[in-house]
């Protein structure tokens, strides 16, 4: 068997070595060097532009600008961004250019024999910009005459809304004995991958205009290209080197347009020389979208018996400047308000506002963590009401087998999700399996655990607790807390998207059986591991040895289309391409085929969208589920919380490669951990003002949870390959629910606003404190 | 097109003294930890960057009788890992150990932790309770000054433009005396005080505070003394309602600023906790201290 085991990675070896060649690392001698000019203007009209200073720069070769771009407009979902702001243009985009709505809009690309020549021209541009009034955020955008994007013709900022309503809301809050009200503030989270953007771009052998670059879907970056330069599809070529991370964050153009468009025009120009080009971090970090900020007003009713009866709530995601996938994002975040449970009565708005600011997208749980921190939260706080112990509320409400969702279709077969929570529970109750690590050194044990079992007792003695190797706590000041939350994520693209995912194999051999077969997949490896997954199953799917599969990645000249990296979808979605592209394969090895080549694509069953009423739809097709208990400690006198231990609980279907598992669960923890206690992204007036990473402060090794128990559970889905589901994205989602519901027990105070910094946590519980 | 910047590394204090006092657009640097990344935040590169690391007077850790010298360009490395000194002043060897991370600890040095002048320094506030000495080539020769003198504000030093730390004195604590230093960031490493408090405080044989030093970093535009709550300290035993007054004297001390890492009230407070917890560190420290106990 391939499929079970825990496989080293087949990418290890490269990366351990620096073999492997990320984006920023091709560059050849002789290549050109280019610099992405950004707007700086969060809200302003293009008055002049000169562009010739740049150009008369020493070492500069070319400085391409709006009227270089055949159709001046981008976009994953919708084309509302052009590629360069400017005053010239072809005429063939609606998207006005002449306007900045972002500080990191494009101005021009300066392309030079130096990255310094590049840089130190693209300052001798002259623009002339008229202000617009910036508006910077949610509440400014809707209370504004000024819209960020009129010729769209809604005739508000507000563009994207959906609607659920579901049984009665009289009845729901008549049964109810219970309700609990609070509205919710969600932060900007920064993707963080250790890779900024890079990219090399070429004319090809074929005459392609080739772009080498790091993504999360050829195919579609194959697209846009294709839209902005009106070329023929056939006629560009995108290919993924190795790729230093993603999350989400790459799902969006780069400098992918940019730099097809320099190898193109150089090429007309007589000059074909490869063109390269890397963001900064402080480039990165402003210039690719973030998670939605938002914010969710919730108010809920239960009956005495735990049944939630109603859930009012209305979300609103900033989707900044443009769409991206906000439209995407905000719709898997409608159908999460109601948390994995059995709601009887709903009544959900769900919206998307444009302003000025960083663009909300795609990362890690696409909506579902927003969702998720109020509904949990929500949970938590009727349980609280009602006195009931915060599983046994969850198992009275969860989704089972039979469901009928929130948009009043029954959910596919295999609802596990009361199967998760008893084993999460159960493990939390069993306690840590062998002995805690030490974080304080000091021998007196770190994670003990709570020998009141009632989650309220304080720290087990002086250096039990040691948040900060600066700063140990004081004994008198340390509260221990436990919570509890969990969450369903779907699995593939939802509501109507046309899901696909293809995969070619080719049996090799002169026996009767094949010794050697050929993947060709277009899948991303983004750090996650799917490139060995992929071969696994490969290897399960033909019989062939795993060492004696040859894959061809992520080439949009040898592989057929695979969708994204995203959405938990690849081991499933491609799983199944596999299965299909090794039965046709071995059709035609029957037939005598030599080599035998299958090609296939594998289409799940259909989705729909939001009916526009009441929500009604079948959204998804396949699901993955979590459960998750967090033990924590809080030092009351500056805030400080060292999370002691997290019970990690997911039914992942099958675990294709274990260990691979393991690591999706941490790296998911360890990236929620940050969401829910530092980082945090500070902007003002439209511009984000700590775009380096000493002042983001994503969690270091000695931050992260002391402990993390993941449980893998393996109970099939019914249309997953081998019964795999993804699981990719759900340890992130409920995580900071947890913790909030642990920093409840422990001090007694509900933070509804992440993330929970120290200087937040001590300012809540003083004025808890406050009479 | 600019001039490319030039290195040197002089043998001597001298010569490096002579190559800055020649070249206005030139400075000194020792790890440039803190150099490399002001320059890449874009701040005007130095037409010369002199290295102190080849100068030997510059590096080393030594006693002479009840006198420690320590070279300015010594990394705080060395400073942690040395026995001898982190057993006579634990919470100095805590702060040096404290800065950035092991990276950055292999280079930076208290030489150059002191001249950047950044008010969230970690170990000004040790050197300043421990009454640490600066030692500082001139024209003239050398001239001592105390730890607490160099920094003027944020980025201002009282250093002339010739003018190099060569090396720190320190006296060796008299017995059952101790320091400790604390520091609160958002995460374990490799950031920056939000707040930072030393103490320093000598115990009679019978427990009553004889001496006490308390120094807050991160809170003010130089490092803070809190002589309300040395004099609330001295004269008497280690109570709660001591070390209460020490907190509110520390707090009320501070004259902290809103920043992406702390709000004023935020540093206020804690800075409280931080300096009783300090000076309750020290203290238990220095009763355990045996070194000359006559009793």
């Amino acid at each position: 068997m391939s499929v079970g085991r825990s496989r080293a990675r087949i990418d290890a070896a490269a990366k351990l070595t620096g073999e492997a060649r990320f984006p920023a690392d091709r560059a050849p001698a002789g290549a050109l060097h280019a610099f992405a000019v950004f707007t700086n203007q969060p809200h302003a009209r293009l008055v002049s532009l000169d562009l010739e200073p740049a150009r008369a720069a020493p070492g500069v070769v070319a400085v391409l600008g709006s009227a270089d771009v055949a159709v001046n407009e981008y976009g994953l979902t919708m084309f509302d961004q052009p590629v360069f702001v400017g005053l010239e243009h072809t005429g063939r985009s609606p998207v006005p250019c002449d306007v900045s709505r972002w500080e990191a809009d494009h101005l021009a690309l300066v392309v030079a024999e130096s990255p310094g020549a590049a840089r130190a021209a693209a300052a001798a541009i002259e623009a002339v910009w008229a202000p617009l009034p910036v508006l910077a955020d949610i509440d400014e955008a809707l209370a504004s005459d000024v819209l960020i994007h009129p010729y769209d013709g809604r005739g508000s900022n507000r563009y994207c809304s959906y609607r659920i309503r579901k049984g009665d809301m009289a009845r729901g809050w008549a049964e109810a004995a219970v309700t609990v009200a609070s509205v919710y503030e969600l932060p900007y989270q920064e993707h963080a991958y250790l890779q900024p953007e890079a990219a090399l771009a070429y004319i090809d052998a074929e005459g392609r205009v080739t772009v080498e670059v790091a993504g999360q879907w050829a195919h579609e970056d194959r697209e846009q290209i294709a839209h902005a330069l009106d070329l023929d599809e056939e006629r560009v070529r995108v290919v993924y080197p190795p790729i230093g991370g993603a999350f989400g964050g790459r799902e969006d153009m780069s400098l992918q347009i940019v730099l097809a468009l320099a190898a193109l025009r150089l090429h007309e120009m007589g000059v074909d020389r490869p063109v390269a080009a890397r963001w900064s971090r402080e480039e990165s970090i402003v210039g690719h979208h973030k998670r939605h900020r938002g914010r969710i007003e919730a108010r809920w009713g239960a009956a005495a018996d735990g049944r939630i009866t109603a859930v009012s709530n209305t979300a609103w995601l900033d989707a900044g400047a443009y769409n991206y996938t906000s439209n995407k994002v905000l719709g898997n975040c409608h159908l999460g308000q109601a948390g994995p449970y059995e709601v009887p009565n709903a009544e959900i708005d769900s919206h998307a506002v444009y302003t000025n600011s960083t663009p909300g997208g795609a990362f890690r749980g696409f909506g579902a963590p927003q969702a998720a921190f109020a509904a949990e939260t929500q949970v938590n706080k009727l349980a609280e009401a009602l006195g009931m112990d915060p599983v046994e509320i969850r198992r009275i409400n969860s989704l089972r087998d039979g469901s009928v969702g929130i948009t009043q279709t029954p959910l596919p077969a295999g609802v596990t999700l009361p199967a998760v929570i008893d084993r999460c529970a159960a493990e939390a109750a069993a306690g840590p399996s062998e002995e805690a690590p030490d974080p304080s050194g000091d021998g007196n044990g770190g994670t003990a655990p709570d020998p009141s079992g009632d989650g309220n007792s304080n720290g087990t003695g002086a250096g039990a607790f040691s948040p900060f190797l600066s700063l140990p706590g004081s004994p008198g000041a340390l509260r221990r807390g436990r919570g509890f939350a969990c969450a369903l994520k779907n699995v593939g693209f939802s509501f109507g998207f046309p899901e696909r995912c293809e995969a070619t194999i080719v049996l090799h051999g002169d026996g009767d059986e094949p010794d050697r077969a050929e993947l060709y997949h277009a899948g991303a490896e983004v750090g996650q591991g799917a490139h060995t997954v992929f071969a696994q199953m490969a290897a399960e799917a033909t019989g062939v040895a795993p060492e004696r599969i040859e894959a061809f990645w992520s080439d949009t000249a040898t592989s057929g289309d695979s969708g994204s990296a995203s959405a938990s979808r690849l081991t499933f979605m491609a799983g199944n391409a596999i299965l299909g592209a090794a039965e046709e394969a071995e059709k035609a090895w029957i037939d005598g085929a030599r080599p035998a080549t299958g090609r296939f694509r594998f289409v799940p069953p259909p989705t729909e969208p939001f009916d526009l009423e009441d929500g009604r739809c079948t959204p998804n097709f396949a699901y993955g589920y979590v459960a998750q208990h967090v033990e924590l400690t809080v030092d009351t006198e500056t805030g400080h919380i060292r999370v002691d231990r997290v019970v990690s609980a997911h039914d992942v279907g099958r675990a294709v490669n274990p260990d691979l598992v393991v690591g999706q669960i941490e790296g998911g923890v360890v990236q929620g951990h940050g969401y829910a206690l530092s980082e945090d992204l500070r902007s003002d007036g439209g511009r984000i003002l700590n775009p380096r990473l000493s002042a983001y402060l994503i969690p270091g090794i000695g931050d992260i949870p002391a402990r993390v128990d993941s449980v893998v559970m393996e109970m099939a889905d019914p249309i997953g390959p081998w019964g795999a589901r993804g699981m990719a994205e759900m340890p992130l989602i409920p995580y900071a629910a947890a913790v909030a519901a642990a920093v409840h027990d422990a001090t007694g105070v509900w933070f509804d606003a992440l993330p929970l910094t120290p200087d937040r946590v001590l300012a809540a519980l003083e004025a808890a404190q406050s009479p | 097109m600019l001039a490319p910047m030039k290195y040197a590394a002089p043998a001597t204090v001298e010569e490096a003294r002579a190559l800055l006092a020649a070249d206005g657009g030139a400075r000194v640097f020792a790890g440039a930890t803190d150099l490399i990344p002001q320059i890449r935040a874009g701040r005007p590169e130095p037409s010369m960057m002199i290295d102190l690391k080849r100068i030997d007077r510059l590096s080393g850790i030594a006693r002479a009788g009840s006198t420690w010298t320590i070279g300015a360009a010594t990394p705080t490395a060395d400073i942690v890992a040395h026995a001898g000194f982190a057993a006579e002043f634990p919470g100095l060897a805590e702060a040096s150990g404290l800065i950035g991370s092991d990276q950055i600890q292999n280079r930076c040095t208290w030489g150059g932790n002191l001249v950047n002048a950044s008010p969230a320094a970690d170990t000004p506030p040790a050197l300043i309770v421990n009454d640490a000495k600066a030692v500082i080539a001139s024209a003239g020769g050398e001239r001592t000054v105390a730890a607490a003198e160099v920094a003027t504000g944020p980025g201002a030093t009282c250093l002339g433009a010739d003018e190099i730390i060569v090396e720190f004195t320190l006296a060796s604590p008299p017995p059952r005396t101790a320091d400790a230093y604390l520091r609160l960031i958002p995460r374990t490493e490799m950031d920056i005080a939000v707040v930072g408090a030393a103490a320093r405080v000598t115990l009679a044989p019978d427990g009553a505070v004889t001496a006490a030093a308390v120094a807050l970093g991160a809170v003010a535009p130089t490092v803070v003394r809190v002589p309300d709550a040395e004099a609330a300290l001295i004269g008497g035993p280690l109570t709660d309602d001591a070390l209460e007054a020490v907190a509110q004297a520390a707090s009320a001390a501070c004259r902290p600023i809103d920043d992406k890492r702390g709000t004023v009230a935020y540093r206020r407070r804690v800075a409280g906790v931080l300096a009783r917890r300090a000076v309750a560190i020290a203290a238990d420290r220095a009763a355990a201290d045996q070194r000359g106990a006559s009793s």
